[in-house]
């Protein structure tokens, strides 16, 4: 299997190294600003590609990790080009486009992997599997939570621009929106209150998320772009009716560096990290390269990916409205 | 000073007895229990004298009474304590309904006499480190709080706190109320919409009220402010739980908790390790607090009307969970 990348910002970078740890060949990728697709080929072979579609022409799987708003584009285009798909989160800026995606994708007989990387996460997986294994009894209350620092970039920052990325709401909370519906299952009602996440440079994007879940469990989402650079902080717990579990990524670090000069080095989008022998990055990039080559299911897949989209843009539309959500049922889910 | 106390019935009661007879120039003046055999327990523990009822109490002049009845059962000794003319501390939640709590603040002002509501965090040591910071602008403006006061289920400590009538409802009446003051404290703002959901999953089998609870406050000022009230913490966790508040803010971000003062202590016989807290003693300030008000004439930092307040919330809680719709306050 031949994989290329379109999009070769931050996580891009972090997807080619996946790839280059798994069997496929690795052709190189395209990015509008060459030098990043360069540097790319630089370290993990292939070339720099100067537009899609020479691209397209040389893969069996492209990886989309463009900016959001591109994603809808992009993946009809790779799907009428009968191409495999690994499409970053959010799946799309709308849940027209998300289903219109999916459905190009079905039609055309192509794979639609979403990469939710939260679900490779091994403590999010660890829980997953506590709780699927009857630990905690049955989900009763949940509480999921994000809190980095706004996403930098040197210029043309896609991130706090409202129409391109859907804002924080959009862009990060849809991790815990995803791992809620993953753990206690489908969602009936959105309740959600936000600050700034609207772009305009604000300096504060801040939310906060009440979701009911079919089941009667409930589940609270916080996201957060309001910390300072380099705060990566990840919490959650899962409360049923047996137990408790919790996480909290502060209380286990297993590394600690106190430094006299202050590094101003910190990257320009939070990347989570714990020192792992496996980047979950790659698992998740494993996964889904096994997936296709063995046309095998794979733990998220494009309905769960749409169905992560759905709950992230009714938040977004109680935060705007004041009023709760009621989920429409999803055909492509079957719930 | 003498200061008794009517009812055992909540277990406060207990570390406010403690609690008063540490503290300098105050008398535990005695108890009243319309349990018999709990009030002669407690007189016995606390060496002190058993009222036969609480008319006898305050027929015996205490210069205040702290009220430890069930929820439901404040308002009568709240009442008959003013027209005694005596100084009242009410256990929280106020009341269960709006008209027993306003019943209760009028009886006091009509009788010239203080209430205050038992509302221990307004006196946590890091709790006013973080009032102070907030009122020198520290964080400027505050946009949001993600707080959380999640405990076990309080059945073992007595059965009336899982009875609806009594208790006046589960983990949000029980838990609702203490967050929804400090916030009420820290934004110097009043609630205007209140979103609530609760379920009852955990503990289904021992109770009929809720023990999971989310809600979501908004603020006159424009802070919203999410509250998690759930009996959440399993019988074998090391301690009873917990209170906490992240508050996001113009300039950053704040998290204060109540109880992280601990140390954690394993021990070979025990089932789990349990924390051993050594913080200041938030009950001890808040019943200095209120000797200090008796004594000063004035009144308390936390009065019936911010106990009223707080219930007024939690009431909107339920009214919203069946709803399924935020309520105007």
């Amino acid at each position: 299997m031949r994989v290329g990348i379109l999009g070769l910002g931050a996580i891009g970078a972090v997807h080619a190294a996946a790839w280059a740890e798994t069997e496929a060949e690795f052709v190189g990728g395209f990015d509008p600003v060459p030098e990043n697709a360069q540097a790319i080929a630089a370290k993990y072979g292939g070339r720099a590609y100067p537009d899609i579609e020479s691209l397209l022409e040389d893969v069996d799987i492209v990886d989309i990790c463009t900016p959001t708003h591109l994603h809808h584009p992009q993946v009809l285009q790779a799907a009428a080009a009968g191409k495999h798909i690994v499409c970053e989160k959010p799946l799309a800026r709308t849940l027209e486009q998300g289903r219109e995606m999916v459905a190009a994708c079905n039609a055309a007989g192509v794979r639609l992997l979403v990469a939710h990387v939260v679900r490779f996460f091994p403590e999010y997986r660890r829980a997953k599997d506590a709780v699927d294994a009857g630990m905690i009894g049955e989900p009763a209350v949940i509480r999921l939570q994000r809190d980095v620092f706004q996403p930098r970039k040197a210029a043309g920052n896609w991130f706090v621009d409202f129409g391109k990325s859907g804002g924080m709401m959009l862009d990060l909370m849809i991790h815990d929106f995803d791992y809620a519906r993953w753990v206690a299952g489908e969602v009936k009602t959105v309740f959600a209150k936000s600050i700034g996440t609207s772009g305009m440079e604000a300096g504060v994007d801040h939310g906060l998320a009440i979701l009911t879940h079919h089941n009667g469990a409930i589940s609270h989402i916080e996201g957060s772009w309001a910390y300072p650079p380099p705060t990566f902080r990840t919490k959650f717990e899962i409360a049923g009716s047996q137990g408790l579990i919790v996480h909290d990524s502060d209380a286990t670090a297993p590394i600690q560096v106190f430094r006299h000069q202050q590094d101003e080095d910190s990257a320009e989008v939070p990347v989570p990290a714990s020192p792992l022998l496996e980047s979950p990055y790659t698992a998740e990039i494993r996964a889904f390269h096994r997936a296709i080559v063995e046309d095998s299911p794979v733990p998220v897949s494009a309905a769960d990916g749409l169905a992560a989209l759905q709950i992230a843009l009714a938040a977004m539309e109680s935060a705007q409205t004041g009023k709760p959500v009621t989920l429409e049922p999803l055909p492509e889910v079957g719930a | 000073m003498k200061i008794g106390i009517l009812s055992f019935a909540h277990l406060h009661a207990e570390a406010y007895a403690h609690n008063l007879k540490a503290l300098p120039g105050v008398e535990l003046l005695g108890i009243a229990d319309e349990d018999r055999a709990r009030g002669e327990h407690f007189a016995g523990v606390y060496e002190t004298r058993l009222f036969p009822s609480c008319e006898a109490l305050l027929e015996a002049n205490p210069d205040g009474v702290i009220v430890c009845s069930e929820n439901a059962r404040h308002r009568p000794l709240v009442e008959l304590s003013a027209q005694a003319g005596v100084p009242v501390m009410c256990e929280k939640p106020l009341a269960t309904t709006l008209e027993d709590a306003q019943a209760m603040m009028e009886a006091c002002e009509r009788a010239g006499v203080i209430l205050m509501t038992a509302f221990p965090m307004r006196f946590s040591a890091p709790l006013l480190e973080v009032k102070t910071l907030l009122d020198q602008g520290g964080l400027g403006r505050v946009y949001a709080c993600n707080t959380v006061n999640q405990g076990q289920m309080p059945k073992r400590y007595r059965d009336w706190f899982v009875d609806k009538e009594l208790a006046g409802g589960g983990s949000v009446m029980d838990h609702t109320v203490h967050l929804a003051d400090v916030l009420r404290w820290y934004l110097n703002s009043e609630v205007v919409e209140v979103y609530g959901q609760t379920n009852l999953i955990i503990h289904r089998e021992a109770v009929d009220v809720e023990t999971g609870g989310l809600v979501m406050l908004t603020f006159a000022n424009g802070t919203f402010a999410t509250i998690d009230c759930s009996w959440s913490r399993p019988l074998n966790y090391p301690t009873w739980g917990g209170l906490a508040l992240d508050l996001i803010g113009e300039r950053g971000v704040v998290s204060v908790d109540a109880f992280r003062q601990n140390l954690t202590a394993y021990d070979n016989r025990a089932e789990h390790p349990v924390y051993l807290p050594w913080g200041s003693d938030a009950d001890g300030a808040m019943l200095t607090e209120f000797v200090s008000a008796i004594r000063e004439e004035r009144a308390p930092r936390v009065t019936g009307y911010d106990g009223y307040k707080a219930l007024e919330i939690a009431l909107a809680v339920y009214r919203s969970a069946e709803l399924g719709e935020p309520v105007r306050l």
